[in-house]
């Protein structure tokens, strides 16, 4: 299996994330898409280390994991804030800001 | 079938810990830990006092360890993080700004019901428990802890040796200031959504920061910073896995200083943040990812210095001008430092664009010295309130020099420090970041960056003409009489600000001193 | 071949065991059927064809779905601790104590606050 394969799969995980950051409207799909992103370098730090023959990529993939649970633990519960104030997840309706 | 050798795996280094280097990192972050304790275990009485003395006691502990510790350095934790003397230059001028932003944060006499931020952030806005928190007069003390944690990923970000350490020590930044932009006393709904923008434009950089490490690493083969120049001098030909990798990690740094055009966060979040928790991201993320991205530039992909200066120069010129002209147009005040932190920025990109010892001295002593201006700027800002809490708008402003002529001409000192009026620490670190540049070949983008501070000038000064030349408001904003905190971080970074402009050198040296990047 | 016997061993204690353990409950257990008891998850959430509230859950299981993450990743640690702690030794014990120290701090926290309290 040509080690080249994962590294396309993963740049098109990355592109599909960073699509859905910059097109979904629902805070809690753009957040996947985050996570998407960061899985997407999770899979290239894991095939690089295959690659080159050395286990640092490996050993960074899991503080990659760790940190993305931090992320979501502290994403949810923003979202979890706005959303009980709201009643809705949408990123376009809080305009507050939008002045 | 693959039977795998029983063979036995080389020994593993231990890592030395050399606990003067790690310190003030290890002092830092040990309280923010003991700070989760009070909070799970003190009574609700005595959490406040408890979290004050931890967080003064571990921010000077940690400044005095970071002055004894000047002059010596290395790398620690097996090369994951190099204590050297930029990065305990940067993490002395993180830990004042941390200090200052500390007492703006403790303030709790100008605001009736209490300090900054939210009785109870997890209460819903407008509701009958909300209402009751605040009438009990509940804190949120976990702001504290949060703070530190912040405080701890911001000095350990410039002083990151490998690409790894180093997202880590962003996310350990960036996770508590997304919380504390969404805490704020007043207009809560405001600042929930300034938190959720900060927090999901945010983790969209860092994913972009480390799919550019991931793809570094493929170069490289290895995340040490040190490893990848190696990498990088070895193999002069174009390589599109280094490039893309610069670009994506330039994307994410660029992102967290409020570059353009990633900066479309910035005003937003500034504006709705509690205001010592936006003058505290203003100021320390600034210093922190400078560092981090000087050290990034100047170690790892120096050798690759003519592929990627071309896109600093159009993105610096781009942040100053766009930074300087829209903050023309702003009426609110918070929206107006924001912009003037994003032409900041694009100043700043300069001394990184000149990938020179003196680039980097003077980039350092540019961002302690915006640093301290900040934080007193934002803690003027919090004490013109009215009944609905801060009042930003720039008309109600006027004749604050008359009424209050202290406190107006502290914040008239600090924008005069940053349009760079001679006299102040402004002029003295933007002319030596302008002098680096131009003596690095950059003549034509110095000349656009004066060009882009006449214009900046223009709104600073026009604030200050509005504050001491026109008639106070008959119905205006009362200023709030705070507390000695407030006083002393406002009297501190005015003091800093006037010291530095005038006796600069010292400082100016010990950054000269401070100029190289261990690898 | 010899190599292989302490697995087979293994394996067939393995599923001795397990067929030791089914076949004795299912002789020796009280057997109350009701309604709870054949729903798909005794627990108490009933599988409807579409779910109470539109499709949404109480808030209360996000919280746990959180902490679960967060204590369940440490064992991304403890495991490559674990695989070499003859090698790291004192430092590595001192170095994973430490962590699991900072991982105990939230708990603690978690449950000093009430988070744990399901009601």
């Amino acid at each position: 299996m040509d080690p080249g394969n994962y590294i396309i799969l993963s740049s098109i995980l990355f592109c599909i994330g960073a699509l859905g950051v910059l097109l979904r409207r629902n805070a809690i799909v753009v957040f996947m898409s985050v996570e998407l992103m960061l899985n997407a370098a999770n899979l290239a730090f894991v095939t690089f280390a295959r690659m080159h023959g050395n286990l640092e990529g490996q050993a960074i993939a899991f503080f990659v994991m760790i940190v993305a649970a931090a992320e979501v633990v502290v994403g949810l519960a923003i979202i979890m804030t706005i959303f009980r104030t709201r009643r809705s997840v949408s990123i376009d309706e809080p305009h507050l800001l939008r002045n | 079938m693959i039977i795998l050798p029983l063979v036995e795996p080389p020994p593993i280094e231990l890592p030395e810990l050399d606990w003067l280097l790690l310190g003030p990192m290890a002092l830092v972050l040990g309280a923010a830990v003991v700070g989760v304790m009070v909070e799970a275990f003190a009574p609700r009485s005595s959490r406040r006092t408890i979290q004050l003395v931890l967080t003064f006691g571990s921010l000077i502990g940690a400044f005095v360890l970071v002055v004894l510790a000047a002059g010596s350095g290395g790398p620690v934790m097996a090369s994951a993080a190099v204590i050297d003397g930029p990065a305990l230059f940067l993490q002395g001028g993180i830990l004042l700004v941390a200090l200052l932003a500390a007492l703006t944060m403790a303030e709790r006499h100008v605001d009736p019901s209490g300090d900054a931020f939210a009785a109870r952030a997890s209460a819903m806005p407008g509701s009958e428990d909300e209402r009751q928190f605040t009438a009990r007069g509940y804190l949120q003390t976990e702001v504290w802890p949060l703070f530190l944690f912040a405080v701890g990923g911001m000095m350990l970000f410039p002083a990151s040796n490998d690409l790894l350490t180093m997202f880590v020590a962003l996310e350990i930044m960036s996770l508590p200031l997304y919380l504390l932009a969404g805490m704020a006393r007043r207009r809560r709904l405001l600042s929930q959504e300034s938190a959720l923008k900060y927090f999901l434009l945010g983790a969209f950089s860092s994913a972009f920061f480390l799919y550019g490490a991931a793809l570094v690493y493929g170069f490289a083969g290895t995340v040490n910073l040190g490893g990848i120049a190696d990498a990088v001098t070895a193999q002069p030909q174009m390589s599109g896995l280094l490039l893309g990798g610069i670009a994506m990690i330039a994307v994410g740094m660029l992102f967290k200083v409020a570059a353009v055009p990633f900066h479309s966060w910035a005003p937003d979040v500034y504006q709705g943040a509690p205001t010592p928790v936006t003058g505290f991201m203003a100021a320390g993320v600034k210093v922190a990812a400078f560092g981090a991205l000087l050290r990034l530039m100047y170690v790892a992909f120096a050798g690759s210095e003519w592929d990627w200066r071309p896109a600093f120069w159009v993105i610096a010129a781009l942040t100053f001008f766009v930074g300087s002209i829209v903050a023309l147009v702003q009426s609110d005040i918070k929206r107006m430092l924001a912009y003037s932190s994003i032409a900041h920025a694009g100043f700043l990109l300069l001394g990184v664009i000149a990938v020179t010892p003196e680039g980097l001295a003077a980039t350092m002593f540019y961002l302690v010295t915006y640093g301290l201006a900040t934080v007193g700027a934002f803690g003027v800002v919090m004490l013109v309130r009215d009944d609905t809490g801060e009042n930003t708008a720039m008309e109600n402003w006027r004749g604050l020099g008359r009424t209050h002529p202290w406190l107006a001409g502290a914040f008239a000192l600090f924008l005069l420090s940053f349009a760079g009026i001679p006299l102040t620490a402004g002029f003295i670190g933007k002319f030596s970041v302008f002098a680096a540049a131009a003596a690095a070949g950059e003549g034509w983008l110095v000349l656009l960056a004066v060009l882009a501070s006449a214009i900046a000038a223009f709104f600073y000064i026009r604030v200050v003409v509005v504050m001491f030349f026109s008639d106070p408001v008959g119905d205006g904003p009362a200023v709030a009489v705070p507390s000695w905190f407030t006083r002393t971080a406002i009297a501190f970074g005015a003091a800093a600000t006037l010291v530095l402009g005038i006796f600069p050198q010292p400082v100016l040296e010990w950054a000269a001193q401070a100029d190289i990047f261990i690898r | 071949m010899n190599v292989y016997i302490p697995l087979l061993t293994l394996a067939g204690l393995g599923m001795l065991f397990a067929l030791f353990s089914v076949s004795v409950t299912s002789l020796t257990g009280p057997k109350r059927y009701n309604r709870a008891k054949v729903d798909a998850y005794e627990c108490g959430i009933e599988p409807t064809p579409q779910a109470v509230g539109g499709g949404r859950f109480p808030v209360k299981y996000y919280l746990t779905a959180m902490m679960f993450i967060i204590f369940d990743l440490e064992i991304v640690f403890l495991y490559p601790w674990a695989v070499a702690s003859d090698q790291l030794g004192l430092f590595g014990l001192a170095a994973i104590m430490l962590f699991l120290f900072n991982l105990t701090v939230p708990f603690v926290y978690e449950w000093r606050r009430g988070g744990l309290e399901w009601d």
